[in-house]
C-alpha cells in the first residue's frame, strides 16, 4: 500500500517554463536520424517519445539537453534549456563505491536543493533503508530508482528521461508515475522516451519512424 | 558557484581516495620504477647519483600516466559526464576542479617518495628537497594534461594506449624544467631555482588553459 502523494517534500518552486521545439532535424554518425520534429509542451504537460530501436529516441534526448547539435531546426525554452533540464540517461550517474547517502547528499547540495528533501524522496521511491550502501551493490531497478531520486534533487522544471521504467518492476512504475504527477503538478514539464506502456495520466504521444 | 566546485573537488578526491585504491596505484608504480632502475643501471654510487633526478622525473611522468584512464573513462560510462555538463558551473571550470582533485588525491606521496628516493641513490638532501618541491610544482601541469587526454579518449577501447600518446609529447617540457631543478641542484648550478620557477610556471599555464582543451575534449566526446 503507498502512500499519498503529499508525501513528498516541500521543495522551492521553480521557473515554469515551456518547451517547443521547430523542424528538428538529427544525425548520429553522418546517418539523419530524425527529421522535421515540432512540438510544444507548456507546463505540466509531459510527452512520451516512442519507436523502434535506432530511430533516434536518445540523440532527439541529448540534443534537448544541447549535448548534440541539431543539423536544423529550433529548440526555444525561457530558460537556457541546459539549466532547466534535469536528465536521466541510459545510465544513473552513480558510482558503484558510492554510497547513496554521499552521492545524493552532493547531488542536492550542488543544485541548491536541501538535504532534508534526500530521505522523503527515497522514501517514496521505497529505498530509503538502501542509504548507506555503495551504488554497486544495488539491483538495477534499485539503481533506476537512485537515479530517479537524484534527478529530483536537481529540482529544474524540465525532466528528461530515456527509458526510466526500463529496468524497473511493477510497483516501481507505479512509484515513477506518482514521481512524475508530482513533478507535473507542480507545473514541471516531462519528456520521455518508452518502449514500455506507461500509462500516465493525459499524457501526449510522439512516434519516432525511421528517416528515409 | 564557489561552494559548487569545492564540492566537486571534494567528491572527486573522496572517489579517488576511496576506489581503485587511491594514492596506493601511482605510489607502488613510482616506488617500483625508482627501485628497480639501480639493478639496471648498476651499482656505480657516482653514477647512481648523477642519473638519480632525471629517473625519479621519468619516473613520476609513467605514474601519473599509469593512472590517467581512470580520469574521464568512468564518468563517460556511468553517465556522469553528462550530468557534470549539465551543471550550471560550466565545464571548464568543473574539469579543473575534478582533475586536480582526482589528481592530488591520488598523486600526493610522490614528492614525498622521491625525496627518499634522491637520498636512497645517493643526492644529497638540498637537492633531493629541490627535486621534491620540483616534482610537487610539475603535479598539477602533469595531471590536467594527463586529463586533457583521458577526456580525449573516453570511452575508447584501450584507451590507456591513445592517452600515452596524446599525452607525453606535451609532458616533455614539464620533465625537462622538473628533472632539470634537481639535476641543477645536484649540480651546485645555480639555476635549480630558476630551473623550479619554470616548472611552477608550466604548472600556472597549464592551470589556466588545460580546462578549456579538457571541455571542448568533454563536449565533442558527448556529442
Amino acid at each position: 500500500m503507498l502512500d499519498r502523494p503529499t508525501d513528498f517534500p516541500a521543495m522551492t518552486p521553480f521557473p515554469a517554463v515551456s518547451l517547443s521545439v521547430h523542424g528538428l532535424a538529427l544525425s548520429r554518425g553522418g546517418l539523419r536520424l530524425v527529421e522535421a520534429i515540432s512540438f510544444a509542451l507548456k507546463p505540466g504537460e509531459a510527452l512520451l517519445l516512442t519507436g523502434a530501436n535506432g530511430t533516434g529516441k536518445t540523440t532527439l534526448m541529448r540534443a534537448l539537453a544541447g549535448l548534440v547539435r541539431p543539423d536544423t531546426g529550433q529548440i526555444a525554452c525561457e530558460e537556457p534549456v541546459e539549466d532547466a533540464i534535469a536528465w536521466l540517461g541510459h545510465s544513473d550517474g552513480l558510482k558503484p563505491g558510492e554510497s547513496l547517502r554521499a552521492a545524493l547528499r552532493f547531488w542536492a547540495d550542488i543544485h541548491g536543493t536541501s538535504r532534508k528533501t534526500i530521505l522523503p524522496l527515497m522514501r517514496r521511491m521505497d529505498i530509503e533503508p538502501l542509504i548507506d550502501r555503495p551504488a554497486g551493490q544495488l539491483s538495477r531497478g534499485q539503481q533506476r530508482r537512485a537515479g530517479l531520486v537524484r534527478m529530483a534533487l536537481a529540482n529544474r522544471p524540465l525532466w528528461l528521461l530515456d527509458e526510466p521504467a526500463g529496468p524497473l518492476d511493477g510497483a516501481g512504475r507505479e512509484r515513477l508515475a506518482q514521481l512524475v504527477a508530482w513533478h507535473r503538478a507542480r507545473g514541471g514539464i516531462v519528456l520521455a522516451a518508452t518502449h514500455q506502456a506507461l500509462d500516465w495520466p493525459d499524457v501526449q504521444h510522439l512516434a519516432l519512424k525511421a528517416a528515409s | 558557484m564557489m561552494g559548487g566546485l569545492l564540492a566537486i573537488f571534494g567528491r572527486e578526491a573522496r572517489l579517488a581516495w576511496a576506489g581503485g585504491g587511491g594514492p596506493a596505484g601511482p605510489a607502488a608504480f613510482f616506488l617500483a620504477a625508482i627501485t628497480l632502475a639501480p639493478l639496471a643501471i648498476g651499482p656505480d654510487p657516482d653514477l647512481l647519483s648523477s642519473a638519480g633526478p632525471g629517473l625519479m622525473g621519468f619516473a613520476a611522468l609513467l605514474s601519473v600516466l599509469q593512472s590517467a584512464e581512470r580520469l574521464y573513462g568512468d564518468d563517460f560510462v556511468d553517465g556522469t559526464l553528462d550530468l557534470y555538463a549539465l551543471l550550471p558551473v560550466g565545464l571548464p571550470l568543473l574539469s579543473l576542479a575534478k582533475t586536480l582533485g582526482q589528481g592530488i588525491a591520488t598523486l600526493w606521496p610522490l614528492p614525498f617518495i622521491a625525496l627518499l628516493g634522491g637520498l636512497m641513490y645517493g643526492v644529497p638532501l638540498a637537492s633531493s628537497l629541490m627535486l621534491a618541491a620540483a616534482l610537487a610544482a610539475a603535479i598539477p601541469a602533469l595531471v590536467l594534461l594527463a586529463g586533457f587526454a583521458g577526456a580525449l579518449a573516453a570511452g575508447v577501447r584501450r584507451s590507456g594506449l591513445l592517452i600515452a600518446l596524446i599525452a607525453t609529447p606535451l609532458m616533455v617540457p614539464v620533465l625537462i624544467f622538473a628533472a632539470g631543478a634537481g639535476r641543477a641542484g645536484f649540480e651546485g648550478d645555480e639555476r635549480a631555482l630558476a630551473n623550479l620557477g619554470l616548472t611552477a610556471a608550466i604548472s600556472l599555464g597549464t592551470i589556466a588553459l588545460a580546462p578549456f582543451g579538457i571541455a571542448g575534449a568533454i563536449r565533442s566526446r558527448l556529442g
